[in-house]
């Protein structure tokens, strides 16, 4: 987390006073540090952030008129700087730009330039406590994870902040529901407090106080330091009583199947305005543009929002295919899984996504219809430290390629980082070529210096990536993800359950298993296909199944009389086992479907819940929890996953449309 | 197809005892079923039974694999199932006059227990015992084989 | 979308029915790029262009214009014979552009209108995308197309990819640049939360409502949209032209404005 340097209990509670006609001098005492300064200003009927050169640049004796779907400026009859609530812009425009090029792609040289982020000093003028709570939260977002954004870190760290007390709030502001507002607790260099005349002054940190040293201040009279507190004090008034939000994160769960989704999805037109508005929202996508001359291309990240159709698209399905489920997504990840990924609220109750609804959707009103209040349950607050570096690309080499399928073929690559050597069965890497978007792929087998990744060719990338030839190159992030448990199998039955191409990210545990096959009570592979064309490593199928380390029992949904093994779905396979299945470790891939009813038979076998091991597949674009595609309820598959222990999943598991 | 007489009818109950089938039967049915059938073994290729053709005898296998095979048009024949060592084949003799759904052929050289249609029927009519003992395993088989059937329709791999 | 060797330009046609040549007027806007577009593919026929003609099959082939003459029909057929690739380019070609106001219109009535002498002109009794007639491979919304998504799907048939062209809100592309809502904070109407994006916003850039010319996204719900603005105190005829406007022959925007005119009775 970005946070200043400390300053003494004594020195922060120091107040001096600033009149209005000498706040020019604090937007040039700034500036003078060689900062430019960012603020608020009147532009297109509204008042953005927005360059500031001069205080007159600020919108004075401006009120801003909001209600859901509405915003309007007014003339006020003072000429307060700040008279106003927060606005269109939030301050993730400058700390998460909405379009940033992120990497450049060499056809020639074969290089993945991914820029060092290079950002001038620059001041944040006019922060409410609802965004310093929202700069606060991405800060966990984007820097407390495993994985973090260095872009982030390095706009964040060269922000200095000087917030401001709101002395009025709008219909649309709930800050004192979620607890961040309305008073600034902390989270600046400077605070203000606007008051008739000028305003109350406070550094909170070192060079805050070296800006604070250089301004024609005095101290504040008694009166003037009291009508400072009672301007904050009276915007919680003016809120009135605070939304009951005790446990809205357990309410929420729980209504899952709530009507009311459908009927607020037929209202909402999808537009991403919220999304786009809310100073929380992270999710982000790339796109590709390549050069004319086909020599190189860049990849930009922009602002992507889960109102997206396509945001939960993967080959073969859509994970949020209704309305519905996308509205869903929106509200309980902002009010409920948010907690669970960050250990806090996604919202910070400042409203945009209220005003900004052109519809006039009120998350208020559809959170008190959906999830009515119960007892209260307390959150803990649990922030991990920084770690780790982002996902950089090194490059490798395709050594040879092995159609395996119609569609599916398996690609070695060597000369690796020897990271990706070290991974584990179960872990995938995002692998890109120039000009096309990265994708993630599960590691199939893990050679002496080299490893497989066997793709089925469904679109661009995944046609490119199996029409290489050998000696070619290729960007790999990784390894990432879970793996396999295969301890948690350890004098047990181990059972592989896989499905068509479900195979691909199970081989390396196979072969784990038939390696330690001394170690398992029994060791065996269920693989079903539709039909036998579809079936993948059939060599390895049988190179196992002489190793007499493996029960290996395959069958196909449908075949023609030329084939002589066994014909049924792969859960029909489960008659055959004769152990007492409360002993069995089950480790289960394939389409969704078959993944639904493999589990469903082994759970009727009496296989514990505890003990059968998923992989999941989900859209994904960073693969490092950053760009909030492959969002599973309160998981980031991409880093919690893609292996889950079933139980862990809960009803999560085979529920439409999360 | 050969067809060998078993009088060693102890050595047909411990075949049956092999299969999940025959396992869960009680000794009474078993003896029973093993002296109402015969043991038949098939060649690889061999075919059992037509598609349309009267269903004349059910079989529990024994050993080995059969394939239910269709015509499909333009596709020709496709097997839709296999059936496995303990599972039963041509369970509609067990009602009069049908027909039997598909083509069963012998993938590999097998062994089945056959039993004659009109048989069977007549012992199930008068030996209640019987009746109430085969009838919950014949339907549990076709109720595995309705499950499979309804997981192949919605294609499991089609995602 | 494999070139037809690595050695061979592709080759390019554009071809064109009832439009205003807007966007074939766009394709030579692209200054900078025009060489290296012609050094790149070999453009064999190009009404706006150049007057030389040669024959298919062709690499890729861009259509312009709505299928409005019976005569149409079967050049559209014969041209896509010819195609590998089919791209249609603008509203008209796309959804049936202006010309498909006709199709709510009193034929006859309309055509006399416009035209001295009726009797004399073929037409059918609509105006139709191209799509409606034969398999279209990839679209570029629009009217007139962004000059960008042509590149882009110049440069990713090149590339041997997919063109991104995403299928999101206009509001979208005006959120990221930061500009006012037009309808929060100013009342206007705008078709932007119902209209693919592709333009980067170009109209409320120029602080104007949207007029809908890239058409619906996919899952548009024209239906809340078209509420909402009527319960905005616009009347019905409005709300119809809004929709009718460039791409009202597009599902889901064409049932909006049957709806609206039925409710006009
Ligand atoms: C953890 C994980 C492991 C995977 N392992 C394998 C593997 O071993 N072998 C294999 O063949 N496939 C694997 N996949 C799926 C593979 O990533 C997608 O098929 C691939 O991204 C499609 O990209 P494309 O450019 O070829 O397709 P596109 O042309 O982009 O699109 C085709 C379809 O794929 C979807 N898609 C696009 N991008 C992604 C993405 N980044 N993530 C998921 N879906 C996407 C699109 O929505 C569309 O429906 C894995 C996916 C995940 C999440
Ligand atoms: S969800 Fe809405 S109110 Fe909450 S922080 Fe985001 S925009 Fe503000
Ligand atoms: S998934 Fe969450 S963070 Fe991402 S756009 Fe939706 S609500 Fe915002
Ligand atoms: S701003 Fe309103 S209409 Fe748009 S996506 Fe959000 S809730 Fe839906
Ligand atoms: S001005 Fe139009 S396009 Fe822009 S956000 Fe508002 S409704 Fe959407
Ligand atoms: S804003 Fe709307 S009308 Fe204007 S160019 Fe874009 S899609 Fe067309
Ligand atoms: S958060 Fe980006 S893929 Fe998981």
């Amino acid at each position: 987390m970005i946070t200043s340097p400390a300053l003494s209990q004594a020195a922060a509670a120091r107040q001096w006073f600033l009149a209005r006609e000498d706040l020019g001098a604090l937007v040039e005492a700034i500036r003078g540090t060689g900062r430019r300064v960012i603020g608020p200003t009147v532009r297109e009927g509204a008042i953005v952030y927005d360059e500031i050169q001069t205080a007159a640049d600020l919108p004075a004796g401006w009120r801003d008129v909001q209600s859901a779907g509405s915003y309007r400026l007014e003339r006020a009859s003072d000429e307060r700087a700040f008279g106003y609530t927060v606005g269109p812009t939030s301050w993730k425009r400058f700390t998460f730009p909405p379009n940033l090029p992120i990497a450049k792609a060499h056809k020639a040289t074969f290089g993945f330039e991914q820029p060092a982020p290079s950002v001038p000093p620059v001041a944040f003028l006019g922060v409410r406590a609802c965004e310093i709570a929202a700069l606060a939260i991405q800060d966990r977002v984007f820097l407390g994870g495993q994985f973090t954004d260095d872009d982030f870190r390095a706009r964040r760290s060269a922000a200095f902040i000087v917030a401001v007390q709101c002395t009025t709030s709008s219909s649309t502001c709930f800050c004192t529901s979620m607890a961040t507002g309305p008073e600034v607790r902390g989270g600046y260099d400077i605070l203000l407090t606007e008051i008739d005349g000028g305003f109350v002054v406070q550094a909170g940190s070192p060079g805050g106080a070296a800006i604070v040293a250089k301004l024609p201040t005095r101290r504040p009279s008694h009166a003037e330091a009291g009508a400072a507190v009672d301007n904050v004090e009276s915007v919680r008034t003016q809120m009135g009583e605070p939304l009951p939000m005790a446990g809205i994160g357990d309410r929420l769960k729980l209504q899952l199947d709530n009507l009311r989704w459908a009927q607020v999805a037929e209202r909402c037109v999808e537009c991403g305005n919220c999304t786009m508005s809310c100073p929380t929202c992270f999710c982000t996508s790339v796109i590709e543009q390549s050069d004319m001359d086909g020599k190189s291309s860049t990849t930009e990240r922009q602002w992507d929002s889960c109102f997206d159709v396509a945001f939960a698209k993967v080959a073969g399905g859509d994970f949020r295919a209704r309305p519905r489920d996308r509205y869903r997504q929106w509200l309980t990840h902002k009010f409920s899984t948010w907690w669970d990924q960050f250990g806090s609220s996604g919202c910070v109750g400042c409203g945009r996504c209220i005003t900004w609804c052109p519809v006039r959707i009120d998350v208020r009103e559809e959170l008190a219809a959906i999830a009515p209040p119960i007892a209260p349950v307390e959150h803990p607050m649990a922030v991990e430290p920084v770690a780790a570096s982002p996902g950089t690309y090194s490059i490798a080499r395709l050594a040879s390629v092995r159609p395996e399928t119609e569609d599916t073929t398996t690609l070695s690559l060597t000369d690796l980082d020897p990271a990706f050597l070290e991974g584990r069965p179960g872990q995938f890497v995002m692998i890109a070529l120039p000009a096309f978007p990265a994708v993630p792929i599960s590691i199939s087998r893990f050679r002496a210096n080299a490893i497989d990744l066997t793709i089925r060719a469904v679109g661009q990338t995944s046609t490119a990536l199996v029409n290489l030839h050998p000696g070619a190159k290729v960007g790999l992030r990784g390894p990432l993800g879970t793996f396999w448990p295969i301890q948690e199998a350890y004098g047990r039955h181990a059972v592989v359950v896989a499905g068509g191409v479900g195979l691909s990210p199970l081989h390396g545990l196979v072969d784990a298993l038939v390696a330690n096959h001394d170690r398992f009570e029994s060791v065996s592979l269920f693989y079903g296909s539709r039909t036998p064309e579809d079936q993948l490593f059939r060599d390895d199928l049988a190179a196992w199944t002489a190793s007499k380390a493996i029960d290996v029992v395959v069958t196909v949904d449908r075949a023609g009389p030329e084939w002589k093994g066994r014909v049924g779905v792969v859960t029909n396979l489960f008659d055959m086992i004769s152990w007492d299945c409360t002993k069995v470790t089950a480790f289960v891939v394939g389409p969704e479907r078959m993944m639904q009813a493999s589990v469903q038979g082994l759970i009727s076998k009496g296989v514990p819940t505890d003990r059968i091991h998923v992989s999941m597949e989900r859209h994904m674009e960073c693969g490092i929890g950053l760009c909030g595609h492959c969002q599973m309820a309160g998981r980031f598959v991409c880093e919690d996953g893609p292996v889950f222990r079933l139980n862990d999943l809960g009803d999560m598991f085979n529920r439409e449309g999360i | 197809m050969h067809a060998r007489a078993m009088d060693d009818y102890a050595a047909v109950i411990a075949m049956l005892n092999h299969t999940w089938f025959g396992a869960e039967l009680s000794p009474e049915t078993q003896e029973r079923l093993a002296r109402l059938g015969e043991i038949q073994d098939f060649e690889a290729d061999e075919v059992i039974l037509h598609e349309g053709d009267a269903a004349k005898e059910m079989g529990i296998l024994i050993s080995g694999r059969l394939a239910l095979r269709t015509l499909v048009p333009e596709r020709g024949p496709v097997t839709i199932l296999s059936v496995e060592p303990g599972d039963i084949f041509g369970w509609s003799a067990v009602l009069a006059d049908t027909q039997a759904q598909s083509t069963v052929v012998a993938t590999e050289s097998s062994q089945a227990l056959v039993i004659e249609g009109i048989q069977l029927r007549a012992a199930l009519k008068e030996d209640h015992a019987l009746a109430a003992s085969l009838y919950p395993r014949v339907l549990k088989a076709v109720a595995r084989r309705l499950r499979a059937t309804r997981l192949q329709l919605l294609d499991l791999f089609a995602r | 979308m494999a070139t037809s060797g690595r050695t061979a330009r592709p080759r390019v046609a554009v071809a064109k029915f009832a439009s205003c040549d807007g966007c074939q007027l766009t394709i030579l806007d692209l200054e900078d790029q025009l060489l290296e577009i012609v050094s790149r593919f070999d453009i064999v026929e190009f009404p706006e262009a150049t007057s030389r003609r040669s024959p298919g099959p062709y690499d890729i082939v861009f259509v312009e214009g709505s299928i409005s003459a019976p005569e149409h029909i079967d050049q559209i057929k014969e041209l896509r014979k010819q195609a590998r690739v089919l791209v249609t380019i603008g509203a008209c070609a796309t959804a049936g552009g202006i010309q498909a106001l006709r199709n709510w219109a009193d034929h006859d009535a309309y055509r006399a209108a416009i035209y001295a002498h009726p009797e004399w002109i073929e037409s059918l009794a609509t105006a139709t995308p191209v799509s409606e007639h034969v398999k279209v491979d990839a679209e570029l919304r629009g009217c007139p197309i962004d000059p960008g998504q042509l590149l882009e799907l110049l440069t990713a048939v090149l590339v041997g990819r997919r063109p991104q062209i995403r299928d999101e809100a206009v509001c979208r592309e005006c959120k990221r640049k930061g500009i006012v809502c037009l309808v929060v904070a100013g009342g206007q109407a705008c078709m932007g939360p119902v209209t693919t994006s592709g333009c980067n916003a170009l109209c409320p850039t120029y602080d104007r409502g949207c007029f809908g010319c890239f058409g619906p996204r996919a899952g548009a719900n024209a239906k809340s949209w078209s509420a909402e603005l009527l319960k905005s105190g616009r009347p019905p005829e409005e709300v119809w032209g809004l929709f009718a406007g460039f791409t009202g022959y597009a599902e889901p925007f064409r049932s909006v404005i049957t709806e609206l005119g039925k409710s006009k009775g």
